[in-house]
């Protein structure tokens, strides 16, 4: 089966064109990277994905169910981790709470945390390498690990699917790495992982796929056949300066653009 | 127990159940970054109230106007919660506390003789609150607690990260509404004893003052209680000696706690 079948999918806000004719799918197991500039559909389409937005035309299926008619039953199979700039710090919650709140509110209300519960937290949180942090403040972590926990708590869900916005927005370099790494293992294992990035460099030897979107679907496959210039010019406007590593990848200077 | 005046049992009662409001709906309007809804709901309160009181002179419709001044501090919290998802939802708020604002005085133009008794809402009185206050007082905070216990683990989490609460299967468009309506009502409990225009300081002030120097969430709703009791006990006990409004040093009272932790916090 598919993990994610999109078909001619299109969505508006108040008449303003967000997604237009997307069509692609996820073979379980599949690590996607979703690129594009700012305001190109990238975050709307994670949105559709969860179930958040019903599509105005075509279909979506994540595992063969429309997102939007059982959403639950969606949810119940996807690890999100959301932008960092969307959470607040306010409630002085530590690392536990945090890495544990997608399975606790998978409960039924006042039905305890299990001992399973507990353990799948910790073991998450090795996962990301802060099992040291389990009784710490959030708000005292730095970003990159702020985000490692948000991973985690991604992970201690046990997804089939693991969709991240943004995942690196803020985050050093030996975090990004971990990430990069956990993610790669769990794709290896057949977690399908989609992951909405700006700047696609660190990611391009561990993803499958590139999906390059500006609206319209520009460009979807290896990232040798996304990272072209033309496709690059269609979305950004501009020419993106593309080299190949040691390895033979091909990587996007996204700081070195051409008009 | 027998020397106790009832008026100051019924005021230690009130106290009680203020702090109480203010531990569990003020730490989750500190949490949910929504101080501005307690002013909304405050002033929405006094419209209500001042209906209820119009109703009754009219001869219409009898009611206590806590009651009306509830109805109306929840429908103002649940307009700006759906007018905020267009708009940010301190805009909603503050749209929703001028249409208040001016109910209220057209309400109180309509029944001048008796307007006393809206503004006594306005400013509040322990002192004043009758055996029937202090059981709708108590019937709300009961709902507020129990609501808020029930669905704590949600609240936390659309407080935290509202997108990822729904990613991961909360009801948080419904949910997000019930928290707003349970801040209204206890709003208006804390209003009852300390007037519509300390109840901001009695409210916030205390689980504000909590979230600075708690290690954990749990903390904040213990230190939120101890501050707001402690202050509602000064503000009754000096009051009781002198011609003082108990209200206005509670919250004074409230007010200087946060304003201490903040600096000893930063001095730290």
């Amino acid at each position: 089966m598919k993990a994610i079948e999109v078909e001619n999918l299109c969505f508006s806000y108040n008449g303003v064109k967000a997604l237009s004719g997307i069509t692609f799918s996820v073979d379980e197991g599949e690590f996607i990277a979703i690129i594009g500039p700012n305001g190109s559909g990238k975050t709307t389409l994670l949105r559709v994905l969860l179930g958040i937005l019903k599509p105005e035309v075509g279909s979506v299926r994540v595992f063969g169910i429309e997102p939007w008619k059982e959403s639950e039953k969606v949810k119940s199979l996807i690890g999100f981790m959301p932008q960092k700039e969307h959470i607040s710090t306010k409630p002085p919650l530590l690392v536990k709470d945090i890495v544990l709140m997608g399975r606790a509110v998978r409960k039924s209300p006042l039905s305890p945390l299990s001992k399973e519960d507990m353990r799948k937290a910790r073991e998450a949180l090795n996962a990301v390498g802060l099992d040291d942090k389990w009784n710490t403040k959030f708000s005292e972590l730095s970003g990159g690990q702020q985000q490692r926990v948000l991973l985690a708590r991604a992970i201690a869900v046990e997804p089939k699917l693991l969709l991240l916005d943004e995942p690196f927005n803020g985050v050093d370099i030996p975090s990004q790495e971990r990430i990069i790494g956990l993610l790669d293992e769990l794709s290896r294992k057949g977690v399908t992982a989609i992951a909405v990035v700006h700047n696609v460099s660190p990611l391009i030897h561990s993803i499958d796929k590139i999906l390059l979107l500006n609206k319209d679907l520009i460009a979807y496959g290896s990232p040798e056949e996304v990272l072209k210039p033309e496709n690059m010019v269609k979305a950004y406007g501009a020419v993106i300066p593309i080299i190949v590593c040691e390895e033979g990848f091909v990587h996007p200077l996204f700081g070195d653009t051409h008009g | 127990m027998a020397d106790i005046p009832f008026y100051l049992l019924r005021a230690i009662a009130a106290i009680v159940l203020i702090a109480i409001n203010a531990s569990v709906a003020g730490s989750f309007t500190v949490f949910r970054d929504i101080s501005f809804l307690v002013a909304g709901a405050s002033h929405a309160a006094l419209a209500g109230a001042a209906l209820a009181i119009v109703l009754e002179t009219y001869g219409i419709f009898s009611m206590n106007p806590i009651v009306g001044g509830i109805l109306f501090a929840v429908f103002t919290a649940i307009a700006a919660g759906y007018a905020s998802r267009d708009e940010g939802i301190n805009t909603a708020i503050g749209i929703s506390f001028a249409l208040s604002m001016s109910l209220a005085v057209l309400f109180i133009s309509m029944i001048r003789e008796y307007a006393a008794r809206v503004w006594s809402l306005l400013l509040g009185d322990l002192f004043l609150l009758t055996n029937e206050d202090i059981v709708l007082m108590f019937i709300s905070t009961l709902v507020v607690v129990a609501v808020c216990f029930l669905f704590y683990r949600e609240f936390l989490f659309i407080s935290f990260d509202i997108e990822g609460a729904i990613a991961y299967g909360v009801n948080a468009t419904l949910l997000n509404y019930v928290l707003l309506s349970l801040i209204a009502i206890a709003v208006v409990v804390t209003l009852k004893g300390v007037g519509a225009i300390l109840v901001f300081a009695m409210f916030v002030a205390p689980a504000a003052a909590a979230v600075e120097v708690s290690k954990n969430v749990r903390q904040v709703f213990l230190l939120a209680f101890l501050i707001a009791m402690i202050s509602g006990i000064a503000g009754l006990g000096i009051s009781f000696f002198y011609p003082v409004s108990p209200g206005a040093i509670a919250s004074l009272f409230a007010s200087l706690v946060y304003f201490t932790l903040i600096v000893v916090n930063r001095r730290g």
